[in-house]
């Protein structure tokens, strides 16, 4: 009887543990009001202007394995606009008990299994395939669908010749003045991620909206933007 | 200010909006449904505007508010104060010096710059609601992409006047795909919608819609090739700074008929003074 007492004091002091382990690991905002003014205008910024890279001063998820996936910005954008209205669904690379308390305990946010019932999709570029069933709003509630947050190899605007690859696509359309580079790496969990955005304006005004992260970076590609290989027009 | 959350929404509301706002902006000239709060002014007083600036605005921004051009009427005066007040943020009326602006039925004179954000206050949101009093009705309408109508409410200008009577609240197609209430600006303004690098942002209250054009976009007026879309133009140069390509207001001086036109952007015909002097 002790014994089990003396389990179960143990169990509590454990889970105890835990909870100061995720505060003091998965960091919240210092100053919540004007922090996430300042990022939420930073992320606005980058959707507004597609393909536009922002760094966001915000502090880093723990840096073990899986949690370290992803990234500084991301979680950022999940501390800014999260709440207990919000439905966040998680891919199983970036799962992990200490990911789902940290934003239990930061954002309130429910977390779902159904990628079509999700606000926000948390995942990495390798997690990605284009035939998961991600709510892209209806023809008259668009704005109804997911937002993915995606963890990508890296996030630069050139066209990367020195590497000898060429991996950039070209964006164009509403907040673009002309046409921007933008490259988010080789992997094919990139090219599946860019295509799918390609394919945005067929379904137009339904589709996906994507936040990428890369570490403290951040850019964002909005269903109205036109993807194309950067290298296209010398293939035609 | 004691007793008030930074910008007097509270957290929560401002998430809302901003998440409302994100989905704007990835589909410009739609509008996106937001759970309007009530505020300390009545609607028609600019709730949807003061809404969407409360949830943008940083105590770092410079706030400039006109109301149909003027930053010295009684709209534009009671809302700086009221974001002064719950806010603390700086107040400006030099448009250049503004990074926030809300307004009321205009688009500042002066040309606004990459990173500026023009907030619109916004009392009909739906340029289809004049023909079709059913929400259900036209938000179909959009979805379907069935805009066949107002170029016919435009055509009935034509057979009747002899041309497109419309002259505020012009409708505007935005990025080839939705048709979009511009707000009651005047039609003067509609060419300063496209292609603007300024983000533009369209906030409703008592309709609780909100709706944006990003940076950079296609905007334009909707019109006939026979009956090309044009805008206001005046015989006179404003009476104060002599602009003579601005928007002029008219203003009755006596009893006796005697008027004088002047420039409808106040801050722009007082640095044009400045200049000028």
């Amino acid at each position: 009887m002790a014994q089990r007492e003396r389990g179960t004091k143990e169990r509590m002091e454990r889970e105890s543990m835990d909870r100061d382990a995720v505060r003091a690991v998965w960091p919240g905002l210092a100053d919540p009001a004007h922090d996430s003014q300042r990022l939420f205008r930073q992320i606005l910024g980058a959707m507004s202007e597609p393909g536009t890279l922002a760094t966001l001063a915000v502090p880093a998820p723990p840096q073990t394995s899986p949690s370290d996936a992803l990234g500084a910005a991301l979680w950022g954008v999940v501390l800014t606009l999260c709440d207990l209205e919000t439905r966040v669904w998680v891919a199983a690379d970036l799962d992990s008990p200490a990911l789902r308390q940290a934003l239990t305990f930061h954002t309130g946010a429910r977390i779902t299994d159904d990628p079509a019932s999700a606000d926000f999709a948390l995942l990495t570029h390798d997690a990605f395939d284009p035939e998961m069933p991600f709510a892209l709003g209806s023809d008259t509630y668009p704005d109804r669908g997911t937002t993915l947050l995606v963890a990508v190899e890296r996030l630069e605007n050139d066209s990367n010749e020195a590497r000898g690859d060429n991996n950039s696509w070209r964006l164009s359309g509403p907040g673009i003045a002309d046409s921007r580079l933008l490259d988010i790496g080789d992997s094919p969990g990139c090219r599946r991620l860019m295509s799918r955005l390609g394919a945005n304006r067929t379904s137009f005004p339904q589709g996906l909206d994507m936040i990428f992260g890369c570490g403290a970076r951040l850019a964002a590609v909005p269903r109205s933007t036109r993807v194309t290989r950067a290298d296209a027009k010398e293939v035609n | 200010m004691d007793g008030y959350n930074f910008a007097y929404l509270d957290e929560q509301t401002k998430r809302m909006i901003r998440r409302a706002l994100l989905k704007a902006v990835a589909i410009p000239g739609y509008q996106v449904p937001f759970g309007g709060r009530e505020m300390p002014m009545p609607y028609g007083w600019g709730t949807g505007g003061v809404q969407l600036t409360a949830s943008i605005l940083g105590a770092d921004d410079i706030l400039k508010v006109i109301d149909q051009g003027a930053d010295d009427t009684t709209n534009a005066v009671s809302i700086r104060h009221f974001f002064q007040r719950v806010a603390g943020v700086e107040t400006t009326t030099a448009t250049t010096a503004a990074n926030v602006i809300q307004t009321r039925h205009r688009i500042p004179e002066t040309p606004l710059r990459a990173g500026q954000i023009l907030v619109f206050q916004v009392p009909i949101p739906e340029p289809l609601r004049f023909i079709e009093p059913s929400e259900q009705e036209t938000r179909l309408m959009h979805a379907l992409e069935e805009y066949g109508v107002m170029h016919v409410k435009l055509y009935e200008d034509i057979a009747r006047y002899g041309h497109i009577a419309t002259t505020y609240a012009y409708p505007v197609k935005v990025d080839g795909r939705y048709v979009m209430d511009p707000s009651p600006i005047p039609k003067f303004d509609n060419p300063k919608l496209d292609g603007n690098p300024a983000l533009m942002l369209f906030g409703a209250g008592r309709e609780k819609r909100l709706y944006a054009i990003p940076p950079h976009t296609r905007v334009e007026s909707l019109d006939f090739e026979d009956h090309p879309f044009e805008i206001q133009s005046w015989e006179h140069a404003c009476a104060l700074c002599g602009s003579d390509h601005s928007y002029l207001d008219e203003v009755i001086t006596d009893d006796h008929g005697g008027r004088m036109f002047v420039c409808s952007d106040t801050d722009y015909c007082q640095s044009r003074r400045g200049e000028v002097a």
